[in-house]
């Protein structure tokens, strides 16, 4: 008994120290570059596990407060779409969130363990939102965006990772592009050219380090006009999470 | 002079009519657990007070006006300390007015 009270002061203190370390400022070691993809840890731990969608749900509830039911995010930008994801991409991001590789102070207590659970429940949630109906209405770009530009640029710098459809790559832990929100996308586009965004690829960062803001409204314009495959998408905007009844 | 005092009447009782209009028509508790409001309930709790980390506060009671100036200064930069960071990026998905809503709505938590 005695044992098991020690242990938890020691859980809450950790986790005390490690959510000051998430919120601090950019000063600290966790600043520099975290790399693009070490591997090892909970992101493979995760990968190898067997999922249990049953489980995913019930941890998705936490999820679903800020990215809702759907996983459909908000088309404002603040959270983006994880409904279609890859699962691959899920894991490496939510390991790295957790291990403080990227830094995103909103999310980062629902990260941890004690909030969702071990690398099984990662293993879990991850492959529940994989299989959610996608949003169809997703943010899009400004009308007065050049889409001939943008396809350019897509084509001369995007497709050879994210492929001509903006699928992504599972395997290489590309994401999927297409359908996410256009304002979360302008986001994290400019982070990973300004280098704010520590887990970002750095082949990605050298790629897009000459983007204008004009070729990066084209091209994210461009990429939401990517349909994405009907079987992935839900119905209707009307569409609610079934499971949520 | 008495036209001028009918348009002044005319715009106080518009302006009146709208603004009692609005705070009916907001309600505080359903902005306070939308994610499409910032989600403040994922992390202070669907209650108000069982908050997601130990370092987050409770709300529930709170005065309405200084939950208000709370958000309004994590807003602007004004206020940057503590657990401000996690805060800061939710705050523009509400206007001024759902702002007050959800203050006044916590003010009322027990």
């Amino acid at each position: 008994m005695k044992l098991k009270s020690v242990i938890s002061v020691f859980a809450f203190v950790t986790t005390f120290a490690a959510s000051t370390v998430a919120m601090s400022s950019q000063s600290d070691e966790h600043a520099k570059a975290a790399g693009w993809n070490k591997g090892g840890g909970e992101q493979d731990a995760a990968l190898h596990l067997k999922p249990d969608l049953e489980n995913g749900l019930d941890v998705f509830e936490v999820c679903s407060a800020c990215h809702l039911p759907e996983g459909w995010g908000t088309e404002e930008g603040t959270f983006p779409q994880l409904a279609g994801q890859h699962r691959r991409v899920l894991i490496k991001q939510l390991a790295d969130i957790r291990a403080l590789n990227r830094d995103n102070p909103t999310m980062y207590p629902f990260a941890l363990p004690e909030s969702i659970g071990d690398s099984q429940a990662i293993s879990d949630v991850t492959a529940y939102i994989e299989k959610l109906k996608m949003n169809p209405a997703a943010g899009k770009g400004p009308a007065s965006a050049d889409l001939v530009k943008g396809e350019k640029l897509f084509k001369d710098n995007c497709v050879k990772c994210h492929g001509e459809t903006a699928m992504g790559d599972a395997q290489k832990y590309y994401p999927r592009l297409n359908g996410q929100h256009y304002k979360y996308m302008k986001r994290q586009f400019t982070w990973i050219r300004d280098g704010k965004r520590r887990n970002a690829n750095p082949d990605m960062v050298e790629q897009i380090k000459n983007f204008s803001e004009e070729d990066e409204v084209n091209v994210l314009t461009y990429v939401t006009h990517i349909p994405v495959p009907k079987e992935d998408l839900a119905p209707s905007k009307d569409y609610r999470n079934p499971d949520f009844d | 002079m008495k036209k001028l005092t009918q348009m002044v009447m005319a715009v106080a009782c518009t302006a009146g009519i709208g603004f009692a209009s609005n705070a009916m028509a907001l309600d505080g508790g359903a902005l306070y657990l939308d994610a499409t409001k910032g989600g403040c309930s994922a992390c202070h709790g669907k209650d108000a007070k069982t908050p997601v980390m130990p370092t987050y506060p409770k709300l529930a009671g709170q005065n309405a006006d200084y939950v208000y100036n709370q958000i309004k200064d994590i807003q602007s930069g004004a206020r940057s300390n503590g657990m401000t960071a996690a805060m800061k990026g939710i705050t523009h998905m509400t206007t001024d007015e759902e702002k007050k809503a959800i203050a006044k709505w916590i003010s009322e938590q027990k």
